[in-house]
């Protein structure tokens, strides 16, 4: 096991990987940036280092920065959380040249499957259904054709893209016509990599996804799945455990075929299958997320497991040490995405300081977040302040549960989407289960943000 | 907040049309509703408005009703500044007025506590002069002062103090203003931080009894072994 381990990412998850360590006995430094030298994890932290100015490019991105932190405070890992350094094979490759080990997939692996469009053809061949889609897109002329032969509607998606960004959704070829050469320009803006694929956009889906683990030696265990149909903008809003979606039966089939494809791929460590489904209950393979997600906690409140423990171990080279048949998914967990945003102006990110924050308590009641009264929200990163999950023996009570914490959750002085959960959580197309990924956008937020307001 | 205001403000100015619009129908209609109009300012209107003007970076509302009007206007010099200062902290200029998101922006605005404001600012202007001009380090790693430099000797902006080695590559840690090399704050071979303190400079007029100073001495030792 890892005797200290760096953590080099920012807001709630450096706050939940901090926990893991000291859960697990582990040394641990915060790294952090100019602008959250006051965040809740760099003030916890036993040992904490700045690392760069607010820019991310400069600081929670920049590969010498976090490997120059790791090695002047005597670490032996790291641990990069979610977004920025966490799927970046080149990193993992150089963090491993220093002596250090990354926690997360080693590099070859995320090498492997750090292509959307090679990992589909990867798993499509180890038996996962896949959306139809085009290879890589030569120019415009190729995209048109390779439009016609998948038919429209289609998603237009930048193969190094991820958590639905730069993703355009196009329903005739003039649209394609206008769009090719913008959504190539902001790939390659966005993630350095200008290259698009083509996929057949399914209406009325919903959002799943399969959590895996595995560990060196081909253990392998799935804990269940995750339904993420209530989206923004390809942005998930509300997750849920199970999902109300699939039968038992239905449930059983698509988790074990997603662990048998994974392992057979040569797959390691913690990893997010996500998927599909169509309003025939059809499941296909979108993309695999080779880190620890956002929403994991509905995941731990059902199973019990600590899944940042379970990661950190198996990247020290751990056996899993429990099988299939430990894994017990009990009750029903719902998360939401506490985000920093005005639903009533288009959801503009909002920032400033919290001038009161209270957390909500209570049987089933968890709250993941860096936030508190004084702190001061800064401008330079993403929205979310926290993550609120509730767990309960069935669903209709974590609805109940969720709703009660909701109520109770304070966070004053900056304007959040608390009141749109809310709402969302009232709303019929919800309590029946049915809600589809296009949902929010189709119908508009406007009636979701009207009655969070009553 | 702001959409809110104008949209209030906006509505007052409407009513207050019509008003001018509908026919005259004799003096004691006219009396009648002059007393209408000053009771409607003093007691629906006014309070509104004081909360309004308070929590906004405006610095004078006027409303009319009738043919009355009521103008307000803040303590001289509170409400545009507060604002002006307010949008370029924030770099949004859209939402400069939008001082109403804290409280304490909202409280700030009675002449007292403006006092209590321009005194703040204007000790921390003077603390801001008085602290030491200091060469930060440009990056998180390992800190190696230049050896042919000592406390004492003159630098200008921009002159290498020393390195930091970040995973082998140098980063120069450079003076931030033409002065005299103070006191060492990291020693040879010492991990540092983004943004630490690592060398003082001294303005050249109070570079002065430098060498009787201790403290600077062993700086100097230090950057002579290194």
């Amino acid at each position: 096991m890892f005797s200290k381990i760096l953590i080099a990412n920012r807001g709630e998850i450096a706050l939940r990987v901090l926990r893991a360590c000291r859960t697990l006995g582990i040394g641990a430094v915060v790294a952090y940036s100019e602008a959250d030298r006051d965040s809740l994890a760099a003030q916890l932290a036993d040992e904490a280092i700045c690392i760069g100015p607010a820019d991310a490019r400069r600081s929670y991105l920049s590969a010498p920065a976090v490997i120059s932190a790791a090695v002047v405070t005597g670490c032996d890992a790291i641990h990069p959380g979610y977004g920025f350094l966490s799927e970046d094979a080149g990193f993992a490759d150089v963090v491993r040249a220093h002596g250090l080990t990354f926690i997360g997939p080693p590099a070859e692996v995320l090498e492997r499957f750090a292509s959307k469009e090679a990992t589909r053809r990867l798993l499509e061949a180890h038996g996962l259904r896949t959306i139809p889609g085009s290879g890589m897109l030569r120019d415009e002329e190729h995209a048109l054709e390779e439009a016609a032969r998948i038919g429209y509607p289609v998603l237009i998606k930048p193969s190094a893209g991820g958590g639905g960004k730069g993703m355009r959704l196009i329903r005739t070829p003039h649209e394609l016509e206008t769009s090719f050469k913008v959504s190539r320009s902001e790939a390659k803006a966005g993630f350095g990599d200008d290259s698009l694929y083509l996929e057949k956009y399914l209406e009325d889906n919903r959002h799943l996804e399969v959590q895996v683990a595995v560990d060196r030696f081909g253990h392998a265990i799935h804990m269940g799945e995750r339904d993420c149909s209530v989206q923004r903008r390809h942005q998930k809003i509300i997750e849920e455990t199970p999902s109300p979606a699939l039968t038992d039966a239905a449930r059983q089939e698509l988790c074990a075929r997603a662990v048998r494809a994974v392992v057979e791929a040569g797959y390691e460590n913690l990893g997010t299958l996500e998927f599909l489904v169509d309003a025939k209950g059809d499941a296909y393979f979108i993309e695999i997320n080779c880190r620890i997600q956002v929403e994991h906690p509905i995941t731990e409140m059902c199973t019990g497991i600590d899944m940042v423990a379970m990661q950190i171990a198996i990247a020290a080279g751990e056996p899993l040490g429990i099988t299939q048949a430990d894994v017990v998914s009990e009750g029903h967990a719902i998360e939401f995405r506490i985000l920093a945003e005005d639903p009533g102006k288009d959801f503009r990110p909002q920032s400033g300081q919290i001038l009161g924050y209270l957390a909500p308590g209570g049987p089933g009641v968890r709250m993941d977040t860096h936030i508190y009264a004084g702190y001061e929200v800064p401008s330079y990163y993403d929205s979310l302040l926290g993550k609120l999950s509730v767990w309960a023996p069935d669903r209709s009570q974590a609805i109940a549960r969720g709703d009660a914490a909701l109520r109770e959750l304070l966070v004053d002085g900056i304007t959040t989407n608390i009141d749109l959960h809310r709402a969302i959580l009232a709303n019929e197309v919800f309590i029946d289960g049915k809600v589809t990924t296009n949902l929010l956008d189709r119908v508009g937020s406007a009636p979701f943000v009207a009655a969070g307001n009553r | 907040m702001p959409q809110d205001r104008q949209g209030g403000t906006a509505a007052a100015g409407r009513d207050a049309g019509a008003a001018a619009e509908s026919p005259v129908a004799g003096l004691d209609a006219r009396t009648k509703r002059d007393h209408k109009a000053i009771s409607r300012l003093a007691d629906d209107l006014l309070p509104a408005l004081i909360a309004k003007l308070a929590a906004s970076g405006l610095g004078e509302i006027e409303v009319r009703d009738g043919d009355w009007k009521a103008r307000l206007r803040k303590p001289i010099g509170t409400g545009d500044r507060k604002a002006g200062g307010r949008s370029s902290v924030d770099g949004q200029p859209g939402h400069g007025i939008s001082a109403g998101r804290s409280p304490s922006a909202a409280l700030a605005h009675s002449a007292g506590e403006e006092r209590d404001r321009l005194a703040r600012e204007k000790a921390q202007a003077e603390e801001t002069a008085n602290l030491p001009i200091v060469a930060t380090s440009p990056a998180v790693g390992v800190f190696q002062p230049r050896k042919d430099t000592a406390v004492g000797m003159h630098v200008r902006a921009g002159d290498r103090l020393g390195t930091v080695d970040v995973l082998g590559v140098r980063e120069d840690v450079v003076a931030p203003v033409d002065g005299v090399i103070g006191l060492s704050l990291a020693e040879a071979g010492e991990a540092v931080e983004y943004g630490q303190e690592l060398v003082r400079i001294e303005l050249p007029e109070n570079s002065r009894g430098l060498a009787a100073n201790g403290a600077d001495r062993e700086a100097a030792a230090v950057l002579g072994e290194a």
